[in-house]
């Protein structure tokens, strides 16, 4: 490898290839491997700011086909890593199965930010804030990714290692998500908490999904953005709340029960004592959507 | 003299198109970046690692290529190395002491932008860091321990009656402190320039700017050079707010001096990240107050201590403070007033000019506690203010006489009214618990002194030019000759107005060029709200004397000597009705004549007195006034809140287009939500932490609240046709309006901007209000 950083994007080397077989050809080999590029939207401004540099090479896998398309696959969904926040949010089967990963695809950047921007690439960024995360996570879904040899599947829940670290070999490219729909009886929502009503990174966001019957909680995933190293699932809550009564008591607990799991930090947009107390509050409020008919 | 009524227009006060949207539309305005002339460098800056300190050495690094770049240091300047602005205690390029991190240290040019940078970041700078003063709240920790460790840049002081025996005698003494944070400008277009050595000598600067006639005379001690030979020309401006009032004259001259060095065009265009980081701010705040009350609601007494944050160097910041200081106590009555305004050095970007000039600061501060005192008395703060406020025939802090063209108590009393405020103020949560929503009303009120503070108009002494000129097709145009530049605010559109009102005649006859320094005469800067009252008016009175010329040319050498009118066009006869079109007549005289141009100049009246040593007196000629009341929604789930409403009336003076000076308050008011509610800057290891448009965050289209906006018109009675400016007063009020409705909403009151769902939560958690 060169050490030579370039400094500015003329001075990097781009392959387009056209097909998913010639991008992971190219991934294979170490003299022809390039920082994978999609909508670009995160890592063209992190290079132009300098947060990151430059890699000598990219290799464009914006718009392979082969990354393209939402579908349907018995009690999945399955979309490809190309899909765009656009596609995401327009889809009546991710607005009907998935239904806060396509709220959530509303809130990212505006329209040039949701028109450029991949599921995929919002995944690689693995940003505390990435948007899209909390309701990949409460699906409890697969990552599915390759390398010119095969394919891999990595749950969801683990495909995030620790800040801004991902589960994928050098030689691997994230291909599609398969995403357990939400059945007819539970519901999902989501939350974000943003400096402003639009284009805005959250302070804390997150989504969940639930079923509640007879005033009983029969079962329910919380997953949020912003208050830790990576997005995180509330396991310990989710697990405290099974089959308890959804009332002012059980409110209140795990409001606090919250507080005392979440250990966000001070920065730009927040401070760490707002956002534990307001993660609780997210959590009691998402619990309270189950009190008002759906 | 008294003020037409506004029926005696035709042109002014017609709601017309911007005369430049065409251009701006279509993409064929010229901004600083779209000049492309052959040859031309590209300019870079050396800028200081840290943010106080010695510099010890300056040196290249020798395995860099530096063949094809130019450098310019302190031994290049031809004249002194002395920013030409108050204090005049600004290098322009750091030869000795470091007072901010990024002071330019040399500059460099390089036939690409790419290798301009690289030469820059291929400096050694050796440096003696030195602990660094950085915060307002380091700032005024130490003023409160003893004002004499900080470095002082500016004072001055307002007194009346007798304060310290007044607020003895008060039922209600309270004492408050408020603070207000840096503000960004964030015009779209980031600041850009470009300066081309002529062969004769000149220099030739052309690029975005508010004042060409800052640049010159402020570079020609620099250059050294006469201001005859320093030719200054705006290029279409993409937004200023402030921003590209004294900073040009900076940019401009890196770029200069690098023209000098090199002999060559030389370009910079500022990235958003430069920008951000190297150019001016709004100064932060802090107020200080010991007010005095009777129970009745009376104001006995009024102490104030207003001081700001400057940054390294002096620049404009007396002139900020003095407008801070003037509206710090203004608006309502008081005998009493003693007033200590303050700017001290910390080591920051020096702080500058943007919208509103000190105003902001201190009706941020000022109306916030109208509203505590109203409190403290058990009044409702529309009562309090009905009692308290200005009326024509009152006088202010100063001791200046309301005169006329007082729109108060109008815009305060509309308001309440429109908005039905006191039904409102019953329904306000204060905090209940148990409701998911709060809901607040809140209220401020506020005056806007009208153009330069103090002696600055008199000492002005604004010009400007009408220019009879023949059009490249044949026909004859009139164009407007100013110094004031269209930024996106619309004085070329208004300008052309009045000057086609003044001549009877259409607007399409009337043209408004780019400012140039040789074309031009000084109209003085496009600040302060001056443009609509104070160039305005000028134009008006030096299209009537086009006019009368015109029509003694028509009657003499076409109607046989008969008195002649121009009006809607026309030459009028009075007793054959002979007429002719205009074009017809000034082609006539443009054939007879040639070219013809008509100077004039504006004049304050003679009552206007004041005494720029004591501050006593006449502040300023006139007064913008405004009133506006937000209405808030808090979510108690997540402290989370927003502006639901606004209602505002303005008193603008006479309005010469509807249209833009209802943009201009809806802007206006959008900036002020976004220094009320967002905009903020920490400083970390001595930069700005939010340094691009994703980390400074400003409010989008969809987090306006719902307006309802009026106008109340009281013209300025000393001149046609009596406006009085409308750019600032929009960015007054809005903060102490929100921070009192979110009080009636959450029984909290917020005294630091901005205001956000964090401040609120920890005011609540003190207090012990957060609800379930």
């Amino acid at each position: 490898m060169s050490t030579k950083t370039p400094t500015s994007f003329e001075e990097m080397d781009c392959a387009f290839p056209s097909s998913l077989a010639e991008a992971l050809d190219l991934m294979a080999d170490e003299s022809t491997r390039g920082r994978p590029l999609a909508g670009g939207t995160d890592l063209m401004v992190q290079w132009e700011s300098g947060v990151v540099n430059r890699p000598e090479r990219s290799i464009s896998v914006k718009g392979l086909p082969e990354l393209m398309g939402i579908s349907e696959a018995g009690d999945e969904l399955v979309i490809g890593s190309g899909v765009t926040h656009m596609q995401l949010r327009s889809s009546d089967l991710v607005q009907k199965h998935v239904p806060s990963l396509a709220e959530a695809a509303t809130t990212v950047g505006g329209f040039q930010i949701q028109t450029m921007g991949t599921v995929g690439g919002s995944v690689a960024n693995a940003s505390p804030a990435g948007d899209l995360a909390p309701s990949l996570l409460i699906t409890e879904g697969r990552v599915v990714v390759a390398n010119r040899e095969r394919e891999r599947e990595i749950p969801v829940t683990e495909f995030w290692q620790g800040y801004r670290k991902i589960d994928l070999q050098p030689d691997e490219l994230i291909i599609r998500f398969h995403l357990p729909k939400k059945s007819a009886e539970s519901r999902e929502y989501w939350r974000k908490l943003g400096p402003r009503r639009a284009q805005a990174i959250s302070k804390v966001m997150g989504s969940c999904r639930g079923q509640v019957l007879d005033g009983q909680i029969q079962s329910f995933r919380v997953a949020i953005g912003s208050v830790a190293a990576t997005c995180v699932r509330l396991t310990g809550i989710e697990e405290w709340l099974l089959n308890r009564p959804l009332n002012e008591s059980t409110l209140a607990e795990v409001e606090k029960r919250v507080t005392e799991e979440v250990q966000p930090i001070d920065d730009i947009r927040s401070t760490a004592d707002y956002r534990r107390w307001v993660t609780g509050r997210m959590v009691r409020g998402f619990l309270e959507n189950w009190l008002e008919p759906a | 003299m008294t003020v037409q009524e506004r029926g005696a227009y035709r042109v002014i006060g017609q709601g017309i198109p911007r005369l430049d949207a065409a251009d701006k539309v279509s993409g064929k305005a010229e901004y600083a970046d779209d000049f492309h002339v052959p040859d031309t460098w590209y300019g870079a800056v050396v800028r200081a690692p840290v943010a106080c300190g010695k510099l010890k050495s300056l040196s290249r690094d020798p395995a860099f290529d530096w063949s094809q770049v130019a450098v310019v240091t302190p031994e290049d300047i031809p004249g002194n190395n002395i920013v030409d602005m108050m204090g005049r205690d600004m290098p322009f390029i750091a030869h000795d002491e470091i007072q901010y991190l990024g002071e330019p240290l040399a500059l460099v040019a390089a036939p690409s932008l790419h290798v301009a940078k690289q030469a820059a970041a291929h400096f050694k700078v050796d440096v003696e860091e030195r602990p660094a003063l950085l915060t307002l709240q380091e700032m005024v920790a130490v003023y409160k321990e003893d004002p004499a460790k900080l470095h002082k840049l500016s004072g001055q002081t307002i007194r009346k009656g007798d304060a310290a025996s007044a607020l003895k005698d008060a039922d209600i003494v309270l004492e408050r402190e408020y603070t207000a944070g840096h503000q960004e400008q964030l015009y779209i277009e980031p600041q850009g320039m470009v300066a081309i050595p002529e062969r004769d000598g000149t220099m030739f600067i052309h690029g975005s700017m508010q004042c060409p006639y800052y640049i010159n005379p402020e570079l020609c001690e620099t250059l050294d050079i006469p201001p005859e030979k320093l030719r200054v020309k705006q290029s279409a401006v993409g937004g200023a707010f402030g921003g590209k009032e004294e900073f040009p004259t900076l940019i401009a001259g890196y770029c200069a001096l690098l023209a000098l060095k090199t002999k060559r065009p030389i370009k910079m265009i500022y990235d958003r990240n430069q920008d951000i980081l190297y150019s001016t701010k709004r100064h932060p705040s802090w107020s200080h107050y010991r007010v005095g009350v009777m129970k009745d609601g009376t104001i006995r007494a009024i102490e104030c201590d207003f001081v700001l944050d400057g940054g390294a160097y002096t620049t404009l910041s007396p002139v900020v403070m003095y407008r801070g200081i003037l509206h710090a106590a203004m608006g309502y009555r008081c005998e009493n007033v003693s007033i200590d305004g303050h700017v001290y050095r910390t080591n920051t970007f020096p702080n500058g000019a943007f919208r509103g000039f000190g105003a902001p600061q201190a009706l941020w501060a000022w109306e916030s506690l109208i509203d505590e005192l109203a409190a403290a008395c058990g009044m409702t703060p529309d009562a309090f203010r009905l009692k308290n406020c200005l009326h024509e025939g009152d006088v202010t802090p100063t001791g200046g006489l309301l005169r006329d063209s007082v729109g108060s108590p109008e815009v305060l009393e509309k308001t309440l009214e429109r908005c039905q405020f006191a039904e409102k103020w019953q329904q306000c949560s204060r905090g209940k618990s148990g409701e998911r929503l709060w809901y607040g009303i809140g209220l401020s009120f506020f005056a806007h002194g009208s153009g330069f503070t103090g002696d600055g108009e008199a000492r002005m002494k604004s010009k400007v030019a009408l220019d009879l000129e023949t059009r490249a097709d044949g026909t004859p145009i009139v164009n407007v000759r100013v110094s004031s530049t269209e930024m996106g605010q619309g004085t070329g559109t208004i300008l052309p107005q009045v000057a086609a009102d003044a001549l009877g005649i259409d607007v399409t006859h009337v043209d408004y060029p780019m400012p140039d320094t040789f074309k031009v005469p000084d109209s003085g800067p496009t600040v302060a709200s001056r443009t609509a009252m104070v160039v305005g008016s000028t134009i008006y009175s030096a299209g009537q004397k086009m006019k009368a010329d015109l029509e003694s040319f028509v009657s003499e050498t076409l109607f046989d000597g008969q008195p002649t009118e121009l009006v809607e066009n026309q030459f009028r006869a009075e007793y054959d009705n002979r007429s002719i079109p205009f074009v017809e007549g000034a082609a006539a005289y443009l054939a007879s004549h040639g070219p013809f141009r008509v100077y004039d100049q504006f004049k304050l009246p003679d009552y206007v007195k004041w005494d720029q040593e004591n501050f006593v007196g006449d502040a300023y000629p006139a007064y913008a006034w405004g009133c506006n009341v937000a209405e808030v929604e808090v979510d108690t789930l997540t402290c989370e809140f927003r502006v639901t409403k606004v209602t505002a009336f303005f008193d603008i003076g006479r309005i010469l287009n509807p249209v833009l000076a209802m943009g201009q308050v809806q802007g206006g008011l959008i900036q002020a939500l976004g220094y009320a509610m967002m905009e903020k800057l920490a400083i970390k290891a001595g930069k700005y932490d939010a340094d691009r448009m994703q980390t400074y965050v400003i409010p989008t289209s969809v987090d306006g609240p719902e307006m309802d906006l009026h106008f109340v018109e009281y013209p300025w009675d000393h001149c046609q046709p009596g406006a009085k400016g409308v750019g600032e007063a929009p960015m007054d009020g809005l903060a102490p309006a929100i921070a009192n409705a979110l009080e009636a909403a959450s029984g909290v009151r917020l005294r630091d901007l901005p205001l956000t769902p964090e401040r609120l939560f920890e005011e609540l958690s003190r207090s012990q209000r957060l609800t379930a």
